[in-house]
């Protein structure tokens, strides 16, 4: 076995402590990603009480299922960021449906203020990677994953919301995400070892 | 649809933004990655590429509350995780059906030789009824030997469940010495208060994870409703929120926990007697409390 081990993240070793059920592992977990998480739920539910409660659910099923990682099919990175934007977007359903229900108002104190000042080093370079690379792709390009992700609208809903043709909107997207993709190239994620 | 059909749909599904209407051409979509090698490595690099938008989004202007650990920290313990999908358990059982079927072919060795016996002694005058009731006798052998089976599967799960429980025990009470050996772990002795006046508690902690155990003796029972909690108080800041517990009967405790980063350099910790669900500051009569190092 000379041959160079595939390397493993630190996200992943911790995924795989978590599914051996240790603790402390989550713990590490948690502080490494809460704020950027909660960042992320904020933004998908414009309430801070909204984004605490699902930022609970999320680290629980961080916890449940950690067994089902499997770092052959991704980064532990996505992953997690994908549970935490799904989990996201099925609250936001809920409530939308609810707001319709009985019409009272889905917003509390929004927390839309930058607070760099919660914000580590690792996460900081992260974050002007991806800032950099959505400043190159075109605005209707960018516009148009926004929506998607952090909306959570499908191709036909972006494409009423813009007022565009549906086959324009998925040529936007399409080019949109394959750029995004080739910007961040193997950028991200990079330097994730040197905090542990 | 073709393969080039699928490859543009990679792109919206990474953004998990196709129309949700179309469960068809989802679950096509879904056939057609699990047999194309190209288009599974591309939709990894588009799901990537979305995952890194969560740094489109500002940071939050503060952090979670503190007591959101401590409450995730606690929640986990009552929350069974997902079995890990493990080829070991396949193995096992497939393991387990081989030593029922060597156990349940050496009985039936047994038996044979018995009814050879049997058949040899008869067999010039009862040949042919001799002969079937031989292969009656196999018959039933059999039956026992499928059932036997059967049952031996069920109780091998059962086991296999067990021993997984008693893994994770393990390395919990072994992670616990560890801890308690390790040269590094810093201890904090904690003792009752006038309202608690025999109580008295050690806190072990790695100062590097955080990992800390506390154990604690003649506290006096919680009141329906509430529960113990502790604090870790660093001077000039609010106490920071620990886990809650509850002692046994003998008034004895021992609790997990994992102290924040911001709490492993407190100069005090304490326990209060608060709501069950723990709060977030403390409201409750301090009953344990380390003298300020």
């Amino acid at each position: 076995m000379a041959e160079a081990a595939p390397q493993t993240s630190p996200d992943t070793e911790l995924l795989h402590a978590i599914a051996r059920g240790d603790e402390s592992a989550l713990a590490a977990l948690y502080d490494r990603y809460n704020s950027i998480l909660l960042g992320l739920l904020l933004r998908i539910l414009h309430s801070r009480v909204e984004a605490e409660d699902v930022l609970q659910e999320v680290f629980l099923q961080i916890w449940q299922r950690a067994a089902n990682f499997d770092e052959t099919r991704g980064r532990a990175f996505t992953w997690m960021v994908t549970l935490a934007r799904s989990r996201a977007i099925d609250r936001l359903r809920s409530l939308q449906s609810r707001q319709r229900a009985d019409d009272t108002a889905l917003r509390d104190a929004p927390d839309s203020g930058v607070g760099d000042a919660v914000e580590d080093v690792y996460h900081g370079e992260q974050r002007e990677i991806v800032r950099a690379a959505l400043a190159e792709i075109p605005e209707e390009q960018r516009r148009a994953l926004l929506l998607a992700y952090f909306e959570g609208l499908t191709q036909a809903e972006i494409a009423e919301r813009l007022g565009q043709p549906l086959g324009t909107v998925k040529t936007r997207m399409r080019s949109g995400m394959s750029k995004l993709r080739d910007l961040l190239g193997g950028k991200m994620g990079r330097g994730a070892g040197l905090n542990f | 649809m073709t393969h080039e059909d699928y490859k543009e749909m990679l792109a919206l599904d990474a953004l998990d933004a196709l129309d949700g209407g179309d469960a068809q051409q989802q679950s096509a979509l879904a056939a057609h990655l699990a047999g194309c090698a190209e288009c599974r490595a591309e939709m990894e690099t588009l799901r990537d590429a979305a995952a890194s938008l969560v740094y489109a989004a500002a940071p939050p202007r503060e952090a979670p509350a503190p007591e959101l650990r401590a409450r995730i920290l606690t929640a986990i313990k009552s929350h069974p995780q997902d079995a890990r999908p493990a080829t070991s358990n396949g193995g096992a059982a497939t393991a387990a059906a081989q030593t029922s079927n060597v156990s349940s072919s050496s009985e039936f060795e047994k038996r044979r030789e018995a009814r050879e016996v049997r058949v040899g002694r008869r067999l010039l005058v009862f040949g042919s009824l001799a002969a079937s009731l031989a292969i009656a006798a196999l018959l039933v052998t059999l039956a026992l030997a499928w059932q036997r089976n059967a049952r031996l599967q069920g109780e091998f799960a059962r086991l296999s469940e067990t021993v997984n429980r008693t893994q994770q025990e393990l390395a919990r009470t072994r992670a616990d010495r560890e801890l308690l050996a390790a040269p590094e772990a810093l201890t904090a002795t904690l003792s009752g208060t006038k309202v608690a006046e025999r109580a008295r508690a050690r806190l072990t902690f790695d100062a590097q994870t955080g990992r800390a155990m506390l154990m604690a003796a003649d506290l006096p029972p919680a009141p329906p409703g509430k529960a113990y909690q502790l604090w870790f108080i660093a001077e000039g800041k609010p106490p920071m929120p620990g886990s809650v517990f509850q002692p046994d009967a003998r008034g004895h405790a021992e609790m997990h926990e994992i102290i924040p980063p911001e709490g492993r350099t407190a100069a005090v910790f304490a326990v209060t007697l608060e709501p069950a669900a723990g709060v977030s500051a403390p409201t409750g009569e301090i009953y344990l409390k380390s003298s300020a190092s």
